[in-house]
């Protein structure tokens, strides 16, 4: 029997149904209702730097190529032939002069228009290849070098869908002068868990940290996560969450990257971190400057971790699989020692070798073995703490409340709930 | 260092009783004294192994298809699966003998297999050696896994020291996963 929305999540999302994470039918809706409908993360502008860089990107299940066209725009076109559906490039990057499938050679530029037919020289007839290119991604847009694609052609501009949740993520990328990159290609790894709880994890879920993380986090960190931490959420579905450092705390105390193993072991790489934040304050102002940031979610299914520098996407491949990607996050302007050392606050800890994303990793994939036993749907999953006890701050915008409060995932499942609701066969 | 170094006998089967101790150690779980085989200025690195686009220009030539053009954040060029210096090994040490650590509790049950060990060259204290492993990954409430590869190291050899007395200063492990499905690559490969 299908599961119809209104039961699996209740009208304050406090009871979220384990359907919600493992019914083929609820995850149709997914596909329809958010992955059809919301601005979803391709790749950043510092990729693909030259005209003919492209990456593969996926918006859900759907392969994209985000490529650099000759004029130096973006373009992002599904990576399948209109002759017999194969991909046309099978390259994670490059640089390419033109795409071509490998089936009949039919042959597409960078941007994604169909250039050349070999057959048809043998027939008579004549294809209007103008009307034959790749299927495009409808509305492609840019902030702060992140290029989102959506199949919505009517979906209201990014910068309104990202909202005040720029003004969080201003925090971090505003502290460059120079602006951040990419280093390379993500890490992907395929996991046997449900999309949504990865997203979960980082959209506000720090009060995990010390419990299923207690074999890598030292208490005293934590402790500062349950003092100072905040969890922000602008709209339903975005939410971020930091430590507010007090006005008189030591710059060490504050700065990005202090707390990773990178500038433990370079004095060179402490020492230009120190740098930038004393910087910061100049930069992002008084408050954002002492922000020390912990995760933050884009709905549907970006993250950013700050305290290690990525950035993550949670591609569904069912309702039981998920490929993982996650890329590190370097200031653009460091020297390429220094991009070395912390990129590696990143790859030792989180990622398919992380110390803590393995943690990570082995609860959502038994989360999703929880959501799939059976005599045990008069249970759903309780998201009921700090339930109302969320309110506006003077300093920072949206709803704001202590980290251990869950309306950050109730608010994105009210989200969830409105968004497959509005899909839903009745 | 040279494709055609030849060996010894003595050295050959000095450097295969090592790698034959060293998996004994990481299949028994014991990780403290693995850690000893390595050399305070260890670099642990597993390159991410990426689909670069063929070069056309490289057609007819073994460069075209070679496995380096596909490994990824050797250096300072890209991102790697991992990059660890020995304080990020003694940290996944310590985490191994924590009852939290909960991706490996219970823990899971390896076994593998070093061959196709290869003295690639001698420099000074330095010894270059190519190998292979298959690795038999189980644990209970998990998938079993396969893992393949090959291991690219240096081994130095102390000024004044014991035969077989030598530390790990460089591994490179080029894995042979074509997409990454096993539960964990946070394993001493």
């Amino acid at each position: 029997m299908r599961s119809r929305i209104a039961d699996v999540v209740n009208t304050d999302a406090t009871l979220i149904s384990r359907k919600a994470w493992s019914d083929p039918h609820v995850y149709a809706l997914e596909k329809k209702g958010i992955f059809g409908k919301s601005w979803l993360f391709l790749a950043h502008e510092s990729q693909i730097p030259n005209p003919g860089d492209f990456v593969q990107a996926y918006m859900c299940e759907t392969p994209i190529l985000v490529a650099r066209g000759k004029a130096g725009g973006i373009h992002a076109n599904i990576n399948s032939c209109v002759h017999r559906g194969l991909p046309v490039c099978r390259a994670d990057h490059g640089n390419a002069k033109s795409f071509v499938c490998p089936y009949h050679s039919w042959n597409y530029s960078v941007e994604g228009k169909l250039q050349a037919i070999p057959q048809e020289r043998h027939v008579e007839g004549k294809v209007d290849k103008s009307k034959l290119g790749l299927k495009a991604v409808p509305r492609v847009e840019s902030w702060n070098g992140m290029i989102f694609g959506s199949f919505d052609p009517e979906i209201e501009p990014l910068d309104q869908y990202l909202g005040d949740q720029r003004w969080y993520l201003d925090a971090f990328f505003e502290r460059f002068e120079n602006g951040i990159e990419f280093v390379g290609s993500p890490q992907r790894w395929v996991l046997n868990a449900n999309w949504k709880l990865p997203m979960e994890n980082q959209l506000g879920d720090v009060n995990h940290g010390p419990f299923l993380h207690a074999a890598v986090i030292p208490p005293e960190a934590n402790a500062e996560v349950f003092d100072l931490g905040f969890s922000c959420v602008t709209e339903p579905g975005h939410g971020a969450t930091f430590r507010l450092m007090p006005e008189d705390a030591p710059l060490e105390s504050v700065a990005w990257g202090f707390e990773g193993m990178a500038s433990l072991l370079s004095p060179d790489v402490h020492e230009y971190l120190r740098e930038i934040q004393m910087r910061a304050e100049e930069r992002v102002g008084p408050i954002r400057a002492r922000m020390k940031g912990l995760t933050y979610g884009v709905y549907p299914n970006l993250s950013f971790l700050w305290s290690n520098t990525a950035f993550k996407v949670s591609h569904p491949r069912g309702p039981g699989k998920v490929e993982y990607w996650s890329w590190s996050v370097v200031p653009a302007d460091a020297p390429d020692e220094f991009k070395r050392i912390l990129r590696g606050n990143h790859t030792a800890f989180f990622g398919p070798g992380g110390l803590l994303e393995q943690e990570d990793s082995e609860a959502w994939t038994q989360q999703f073995l929880g959501s799939n036993i059976d005599f045990a749907d008069d249970r759903p999953y309780f998201y009921g703490l700090g339930l109302g006890e969320e309110k506006p701050h003077d300093d920072l915008p949206g709803l704001v409340s202590v980290t251990a409060n869950e309306f950050y995932a109730r608010n994105f499942f009210l989200r969830w709930r409105d968004a497959l609701m509005a899909v839903e066969e009745r | 260092m040279s494709e055609d170094y030849q060996t010894t006998l003595e050295l050959q089967h000095e450097i295969e009783q090592w790698y034959y101790r060293e998996a004994r150690l990481l299949d028994g779980r014991e990780y403290k004294k693995w850690l000893e085989l390595c050399a305070p200025e260890i670099r642990y690195i597993v390159p991410g192994r990426g689909n670069p686009l063929v070069d056309n220009a490289r057609r007819g030539e073994e460069d075209m298809i070679s496995v380096e053009r596909e490994l990824e954040g050797r250096d300072s060029d890209g991102l790697p699966i991992r990059d660890e210096s020995l304080p990020y090994l003694m940290l996944r040490v310590e985490r191994a003998y924590k009852p939290n650590s909960w991706s490996e509790n219970p823990p899971a049950r390896t076994r593998r297999i070093v061959g196709n060990i290869e003295v690639m060259g001698v420099e000074g204290p330095a010894i270059s050696v190519t190998s292979a492993f298959h690795l038999h990954w189980a644990r209970p409430g998990s998938a079993t896994c396969f893992y393949a590869g090959q291991r690219r190291d240096v081994l130095q050899r102390a000024e004044e020291t014991v035969p077989g007395d030598l530390k790990l200063t460089r591994r490179e492990v080029v894995l042979d996963l074509a997409n990454i499905e096993v539960p964990t690559l946070g394993l001493f490969l």
